[in-house]
């Protein structure tokens, strides 16, 4: 095997790769965990989509083929909602922590790029899986979240149809939910992964700033087998995590979607959405000329332009200085979530 | 001989009390003079009587002489008064207490208000005025009391006096086509119109049920012929120990109703599909219980029990020993809803009112196997839905199961009109779709409940497993980074 594949060189490679040892280094296994969630993302997937029929008329009875007659349909089904929770938890948690290490610095300005891409496609995977069993409040939660996009200034309305498929949430939406779902989102995720592992493969684990100002040697122990090996632990522990959530709490299908019914009392959408549907509540009906929900939405895109960018803003930091406010900026971007969340949850 | 002088005597003073009456009221005197028909006819009015003069309806001055001065617009005289002005004259005093009271009159003084609100207050073809006006039925002149026999309004005179409007195609036609002009022709079909036509004062007419001046259309909500209001129309005399005493029915009919599954219908869903009494009984040609034109009706709403029963064998069978069809079974007022404990042979079954093991031996034997094959059923049928409620409460997905449970419900709803077929082969095929469903449903409940714990044995296994691997990982990480 090795005469033909030469894998003695890829493991000579790999072993060659360090990481840096320190008292955060566990902030570094949540990529991995990321990507693991993502690996089980498209295995359970791709195994969902040999049941699933992406049709208004077939999608709910389809689920429910899945749950009830298909072999282990249920096991299949609820790791891919419990793994996709826990990947856009996970991805939550990265991105944060590459925030407060400022690994975004020189010259990662790119990875923190891509990541916030990966990031931000995470969160529409979530949006569009969660339409796709045409149950009554996964349909009503999307009316809610696409009418929240046609609140966009100039382009909230065309992308609203356009999203929709029409005026409404229809079949038609349906369709194109589950074309983004299984095809769009995975081919640029895909892409953009590819190139966020290579920028880490490239540039190697960031090593934290105090580190770098101490000009402190850091430990350092091998890519493989160590570092890979304490991932694997880590994704095998994830996995029994899994399993047993999809056991005790399988994936609901609740009632078939009906457009012609009134919409439940308390639709929410899912919780990563939470803390900006509940911020949206607090915004009044107008705030000098601009409608209250307008303003809410253009001070989300404000924020989250200002998130893109801040390898850029964030001189300091790139200069390899200690930057104390991006600490206060992000414990405050940490607590507003959590907050906003629990409250969206219990109200 | 006694009597003779206190008749006299009252003749004498009523008499006086015309000629005085008389002697002071211009109005009557010219009038009589003129031999007309109005001026005779007051002379029997309870008006009159009570002192009232001619003026008082029509004005002007009854103390002049002069029919100039007497009749004068000056005096207030109306002349003849048209349209709503009518019964306008006749509720200035009927309206007012305080007039009524100084003529002493015990006359309720609502009946104005409520003729205004009535179905004959309301529609009218021209728009101007009402259909009905007071003199409509009590008349102008000669109006006499309601208890006084020669009162159109007299309870017995009614229906006559109803009919001169009802009973008028080309009249009536003109205020609602489709209302029918046959009431009395079948009024006097029934038992009421039947003691009606003898004179019976207390037998129900028009007003007994439709009411007087408030007679409000039968889909009015606040009609007393309105669907859901009739048992209690009804049951004012029908429930009155008292007043039904004279002619010797039962009174419970109400009492059993409430507890029927019509009466609970009607009271307690307020169904207005449920029958109530003239569904069965009619309306105005109401029919008498213990006729079979009153067991037939059962057949217009349970079609198909019906049908079944005429083919069956005990059609013929009723029809030999006259037994009514329905009610021999299910009651009459007192109809239950069917429950499966009305067939077989045990305690509370109809079957054996008939069939016994020494008498009908063979229906007594079906009856028997029928009841068995209901119990088999309707055991399964709990079973089955114990199994389907367990499985949910475990979390499993059992939405087809409970799809399937309704054709066993369906079988057992089925099976209560089959039933009227009387033949087991046809009751068989029934109950064999719902046992069969039965078994399909225990099968996928069990297989469901069985899942559940494969799931959690599954989860053992792959967290022993999962956790063995991990700890093998773990065991060669701290090797290596030892060496």
């Amino acid at each position: 095997m090795d005469s033909r594949l030469q894998l003695s060189d890829l493991v000579k490679f790999m072993s060659k790769k360090y990481v840096p040892v320190h008292s955060h280094s566990v902030w570094y296994y949540f990529g991995g965990v990321s990507l693991f969630l993502f690996i089980l993302q498209v295995v359970t997937g791709i195994l969902l989509l040999f049941y699933y029929k992406g049709s208004s008329d077939q999608a709910y009875e389809s689920v429910q083929f899945i749950m009830s007659k298909v072999e282990f349909g249920w096991l299949i089904r609820s790791i891919h909602a419990w793994s996709a929770n826990l990947f856009i938890l996970s991805v939550f948690i990265h991105m944060f922590s590459v925030f407060f290490e400022k690994a975004y610095r020189k010259p990662r300005e790119l990875t923190w790029i891509t990541g916030f891409f990966l990031f931000v496609l995470s969160l529409a995977f979530g949006f569009s899986g969660y339409l796709l069993p045409w149950n009554e409040l996964a349909f009503f939660a999307t009316k809610v979240g696409t009418d929240i996009t046609g609140a966009v200034p100039f382009i909230g309305e065309p992308l609203k149809v356009f999203l929709r498929g029409g005026d409404d949430v229809t079949g038609a939406t349906l369709s194109r939910f589950f074309g983004f779902h299984v095809a769009l989102f995975p081919g640029i995720f895909v892409f953009l992964l590819i190139l966020h592992l290579l920028f880490v493969q490239r540039q190697g684990m960031s090593e934290p700033i105090e580190a770098s100002i101490k000009k402190e040697k850091l430990k350092t122990m091998p890519f493989f087998p160590n570092f890979f090996l304490r991932d694997l632990l880590l994704w095998l522990l994830v996995l029994n995590i899994i399993a047993i959530l999809a056991v005790f709490f399988p994936a609901e299908l609740g009632m078939k979607a009906d457009p012609l019914a009134p919409a439940p009392a308390g639709i929410k959408p899912e919780w990563y959405f939470l803390f900006m549907f509940q911020t949206l509540k607090y915004f009044p009906a107008h705030i000098l000329f601009i409608e209250g929900e307008v303003a809410g939405v253009l001070l989300f895109a404000v924020a989250g332009v200002l998130w893109l960018l801040v390898p850029f803003w964030d001189t300091k930091s790139s200069r390899g200085q200690l930057n104390r406010k991006i600490n206060y900026l992000g414990v405050f971007a940490v607590l507003f979530i959590i907050i906003l969340t629990i409250i969206g949850w219990i109200t | 001989m006694k009597q003779i002088l206190i008749s006299v005597i009252a003749l004498f003073v009523l008499f006086s009390v015309q000629t005085i009456q008389a002697k002071d009221d211009s109005c009557l005197n010219c009038h009589r003079d003129l031999g007309d028909s109005p001026s005779g006819l007051f002379l029997t009015d309870v008006h009159y009587k009570n002192g009232l003069s001619c003026s008082d309806c029509h004005g002007g001055n009854k103390n002049s002489d002069d029919m100039e001065v007497s009749m004068s617009k000056s005096e207030g005289f109306v002349g003849v008064p048209k349209g709503n002005k009518i019964s306008e004259i006749c509720s200035s005093c009927h309206s007012d207490k305080d007039k009524m009271t100084a003529l002493g009159a015990s006359v309720k003084t609502d009946q104005y208000e409520n003729l205004v609100n009535s179905v004959h207050g309301k529609l009218s073809v021209n728009g101007t005025e009402r259909i009905v006006q007071c003199t409509t039925c009590h008349n102008a002149h000669g109006i006499r009391k309601v208890n006084d026999k020669l009162s159109p309004v007299y309870p017995v005179n009614i229906p006559s006096t109803c009919v001169k409007c009802h009973g008028n195609a080309d009249y009536m036609k003109n205020y609602n086509s489709a209302l029918p002009v046959d009431q009395l022709t079948k009024y006097r079909t029934s038992v009421h119109g039947e003691l009606n036509k003898q004179g019976n004062p207390k037998a129900a007419e028009c007003a007994s049920c439709h009411g007087s001046h408030n007679i409000l259309s039968s889909k009015d909500v606040r009609s007393s012929v309105y669907k859901l209001n009739i048992p209690a129309t009804c049951s004012k005399c029908h429930s009155d120990k008292e007043y039904m005493k004279e002619f010797n029915i039962p009174v419970d009919q109400m009492a059993k109703y409430e507890k029927s599954a019509h009466g609970k219908a009607v009271f307690e869903k307020q169904d207005i599909s449920a029958p109530v009494c003239n569904d069965c009984h009619g309306n105005h040609g109401a029919v008498p219980p213990g006729l079979s034109a009153v067991s037939n009706v059962c057949g217009s709403c349970h079609v198909i029990n019906a049908q079944l029963f005429s083919e069956s064998p005990h059609k013929a069978a009723f029809d030999k020993a006259k037994y009514p069809e329905c009610e021999t079974c299910h009651g009459n007022h007192e109809i239950l809803s069917a429950k499966d404990q009305l067939l077989g042979i045990k305690e509370g079954a109809v079957c054996v009112k008939c069939h016994s093991e020494t008498n009908s031996q063979k229906g007594y034997m079906v009856a028997a196997r029928m009841s068995s094959t209901i119990d088999t059923l309707l055991a399964l049928q709990k079973k089955a839905n114990d199994l389907v409620f367990q499985a949910e409460q475990k979390g499993m997905e059992v939405e087809e199961a409970k799809y399937t449970l309704r054709e066993i419900h369906q079988a057992r709803l089925e099976s209560r009109t089959i039933i009227h077929s009387f033949s087991e082969k046809k009751f068989s095929e029934v109950t064999d779709k719902g046992i069969a469903a039965a078994g399909v449903v225990v099968g996928e409940a069990q297989n469901a409940i069985d899942e559940f714990y494969f799931r959690r044995y599954g989860l053992v296994a792959a967290i022993l497993i999962i956790s063995f691997l991990m700890i093998v990982i773990f065991l060669y990480v701290r090797k290596i980074e030892r060496t």
